[in-house]
């Protein structure tokens, strides 16, 4: 099995675990039951309880509901900004370039957790969901997608490049869709939009965690939802305050689960790399 | 290239208009979304006096308005009060107490990044450390700066207000922003490629015939570059300042930033974000001044044209 095929088949085994743990997700999280406080995860399979007694699995199916489908379309829409960007390149519009050029300056320079904030206050409390803000992230990191697909599509030849295709025959849609996006900007799309997948799942848990300390509901899902950052809290204080409620392996499974996104992102990016 | 003032020119445009496009970008958010104004700023299951919040803010009087008095009084420094975070409290006041900290967590954490842009522009460490600097890169904010909040609590717990407790947590917070969500690695890997890019272009090697120093010829060439990227750099530690001094427990500008949120009190928020635009928009004027400069230094250059040199100009 070459490197190539090993990596797209653990980006297809680990994308796959996420949605399916997504999709398995309990609508609401099992009572509290101390008898079976802190088990670990030979004594309650697969995964253990924490120190109310709930399986844990509830937390790492719940906190991929959370991520799963707004990460994926931040994914899908920074790879399509990018691709937008990628083929403005190729093309003879002067002004347009300007235009998102100077939009690019004006969004890259703006704090991508200030903006998040902002739109996290604004929202309507029955709109609260990471979906909306994972869009906004996306619109955040369009900038540096668009710039880096359009370096790779100057660094091809731009407009000469499609020149030179046409004049050998080829359709406008086999140019810019096969030649310029599959076969050139694929690697930059795929990790571009791997990456935004990540940084969207662990904004999520980071706005979690910053709200589950000070005993707020976040402004990611509704409380009767748990994310992963539950279980990070619950480890913290395994970690931090010795003697107190919490243990290690609830950590364990905290970190493992942000270490299962990093492995997609990472999978799906060398997956796409140029052969 | 004969249009080189354009790319400083447009930089220094949205650096002055990204302190005032801020406020109106949230004052279009406000009346875009459905409701009354002063319901969406302060939700009535929260918030009480809700015409008394529309009148001192100018809410009833449209958005023009609401704007034009708020950056009016945020020119005079005046930002109005804290309503929940610390009720009644000028917000000017929390700012000045917060903004030190943060500016301090930013320097110290700026320490380890300069130290690997340093190493990546002199081509170190070797790539055979590539896959180590990658795995660093990928370390979340989140995951690190629980770990600096457990060795800081464990060590100065109770005693972390001043002396030694305050500068551990500033450097458990800093070495976290320093480090994580690629930071470090990003620093060391982005300089290394860009120096590594310039030294093969040709003029470089001339230099390199005439006795000179490779560094002392890119190093012109690539200060708008090397500015850009610092100041993006920054602009990611300020995002991530914000968790990190929630988690850490700095008293901080960020931690302002998401109490304010956090409690729906509009008015730090709002002054909040246009601070922090401010400091963003400070750092894009810096990065097109050195641009202007190195422009105007390269075309003083006499010994060839500037096509001939092969630099990217």
């Amino acid at each position: 099995m070459t490197k190539r095929k090993m990596y797209i088949a653990m980006a297809v085994i680990c994308f796959s675990l996420l949605m399916v743990m997504a999709w398995s997700a309990p609508e609401l999280p099992s009572s509290i039951d101390r008898t079976q406080r802190s088990l670990k995860p030979w004594a309650f399979p697969p995964l253990g309880t924490d120190m109310n007694g709930r399986p844990l699995i509830e937390y790492a199916t719940q906190g991929a509901r959370i991520i799963a489908l707004p990460s994926l379309l931040a994914g899908v829409l920074v790879a399509i900004f990018g691709m937008m960007g990628g083929l403005l390149r190729c093309v003879d519009w002067p002004i347009t370039q300007t235009v998102v050029q100077f939009l690019g300056e004006i969004v890259g320079a703006l704090p991508r957790m200030v903006v998040i904030l902002v739109i996290a206050l604004l929202l309507p409390m029955d709109w609260r969901s990471l979906t909306p803000l994972a869009v906004v992230w996306a619109v955040l990191s369009a900038p540096g997608a668009i710039d880096e697909a359009g370096a790779v599509a100057s660094r091809l030849g731009g407009t000469r490049f499609v020149e030179a295709l046409k004049a050998h025959g080829f359709s406008a849609w086999r140019i810019y869709m096969h030649h310029i996006v599959t076969l050139n900007l694929r690697p930059v799309l795929v990790r571009q939009g791997a990456e935004a997948m990540m940084t969207v799942a662990f904004l999520e848990v980071a706005l979690s965690y910053l709200a589950v300390v000070q005993d707020q509901s976040s402004f990611t899902h509704s409380d009767n939802l748990k994310s992963w950052a539950d279980l990070l809290k619950e480890g913290y204080l395994w970690l931090a305050i010795p003697g107190m409620d919490g243990s290690a392996h609830v950590l364990f499974v905290g970190i493992a689960m942000l270490g299962l996104v990093v492995l997609t992102a990472t999978a799906l990016s060398k997956a796409a790399e140029a052969r | 290239m004969k249009l080189w003032w354009i790319q400083p020119l447009a930089r220094a445009v949205v650096a002055v208009a990204l302190p005032l496009s801020v406020p109106a970008l949230i004052t279009i958010l406000i009346w875009a979304l459905p409701g009354n104004p002063a319901e969406i700023i302060c939700p009535p299951s929260l918030c009480t006096g809700g015409e008394e919040l529309a009148a001192r803010w100018h809410l009833n009087e449209g958005p023009m308005a609401f704007y034009f008095h708020w950056v009016s009084n945020a020119m005079s420094l005046d930002f109005g009060q804290s309503w929940r975070v610390l009720t009644g409290k000028p917000v000017q006041e929390l700012m000045v107490q917060t903004i030190p900290n943060t500016l301090l967590l930013i320097g110290l954490a700026l320490i380890p990044v300069t130290l690997g842009s340093v190493m990546g522009a002199f081509q170190k460490p070797a790539k055979v450390w590539d896959p180590l600097l990658v795995s660093l890169g990928v370390l979340p904010v989140v995951a690190l700066a629980l770990l600096a909040a457990a060795v800081v609590e464990l060590n100065f717990a109770g005693a972390s207000e001043d002396g030694l407790g305050y500068w551990s947590r500033m450097i458990a917070a800093a070495l976290t922003l320093g480090i994580a969500d690629g930071a470090l690695s990003g620093s060391i890997l982005g300089n290394r490629s860009i120096f590594e890019q310039e030294n093969q272009q040709r003029y470089v090697g001339i230099s390199i015939l005439r006795g000179e120093s490779n560094f002392s010829n890119t190093l012109p060439n690539l200060a708008g570059a090397i500015v850009g990227q610092y100041r993006t750099r920054v602009v990611q530690l300020l995002s991530a300042a914000v968790i990190v001094e929630v988690i850490v427990q700095v008293d901080g500008f960020g931690a302002l930033l998401f109490k304010g949120t956090l409690k729906q009190d509009f008015g730090v928020v709002l002054a909040a974000a246009t601070i922090f635009a401010l400091i963003s928009s400070s750092l894009l004027m810096l990065q097109a001044v050195v641009e202007v400069f190195q422009n105007l230094h390269m075309r003083r250059a006499p010994v060839l044209g500037l096509d001939d040199v092969g630099g990217d100009l």
